[in-house]
């Protein structure tokens, strides 16, 4: 996480977790990093990123996604994994970041 | 060469140990596929690594069970072997449906890609404050400066 902030990047995580539940999250793993919450799936369906009863019980969740936003709005790197099991690698996002700018 | 059994000796069958290994090795297949090769980053060589360790417990057990099958007054093991083939196709069909099941996701090609613009947003955070992804590409970090990039991670929830 240090790395990241020594990089310029600020990490932003997006679920349909309620604030509250996202809240308890940052609570009980010590996250301090800011915790969005697209409850209607609003969000994740503009990202085009839905996984439709993807969720417990049914519900409509967002399929893991990463994006590199650079400050004029433009992504600049995405790691869309195949395996919910196989997470992004953060070598790879730093070498994207540093090329920016 | 004279048949053993011919020469009168009370030869006891041999230890079946590529049942034993095939069986061991399926194990630490399954637990390092579960505890180590899918937790790392972005899997690229090491796939195969853990493609081999599953297949050779495979050979290993097929070998041994034939072997107590067709020679069993050479080699122990056919009720063991049998028990030990039952477990791994146990654990092989585990594994198996634990990939589908994580691989079963939509593709992300309709999601934006490199060169593309974000699309803006305002989503509320743990205190239910309303944050635009402008604010957080425009607002300061520890250091006083505006961050280069900010990283948008999309994650399942149900944490």
């Amino acid at each position: 996480m240090g790395e990241f902030k020594n990089a310029g990047i600020r990490p932003v995580a997006i679920s349909v977790d309620s604030p509250q539940t996202s809240a308890n999250l940052c609570r009980r793993a010590g996250y301090s990093f800011t915790f969005l919450s697209d409850t209607d799936t609003e969000v994740t369906r503009r990202y085009n990123l839905l996984h439709h009863a993807g969720g417990p019980d049914g519900h409509d969740i967002a399929r893991p996604a990463e994006f590199l936003v650079d400050s004029g709005g433009v992504v600049r790197w995405v790691n869309f994994t195949e395996d919910i099991r196989v997470r992004a690698r953060a070598d790879e996002m730093l070498a994207a970041a540093r090329g920016i700018r | 060469m004279p048949d053993i059994a011919a020469t009168g000796l009370a030869v006891q069958p041999r230890r079946n140990g590529l049942l034993w290994a095939g069986g061991l090795l399926i194990i630490v297949a399954v637990l390092s596929n579960a505890l180590f090769f899918v937790r790392m980053p972005g899997q690229r060589l090491l796939p195969w690594l853990n493609l081999v360790l599953f297949v050779t417990p495979v050979v290993l057990l097929v070998l041994g069970l034939r072997r107590a099958i067709t020679r069993p007054e050479v080699y122990r093991g056919k009720t063991a072997g049998w028990i030990l083939a039952g477990l791994s196709v146990f654990l092989l069909a585990f594994a198996v449906f634990a990939l589908y099941a994580s691989r079963n996701i939509p593709d992300a090609s309709r999601a934006p890609k490199v060169g593309e613009q974000a699309p803006d947003f305002v989503l509320p955070d743990t205190s239910s404050k309303s944050i635009r992804l402008h604010d957080l590409l425009s607002a300061p970090m520890d250091n006083g400066a505006p961050p280069k990039a900010v990283l948008l991670v999309f994650y399942r929830g149900y944490w």
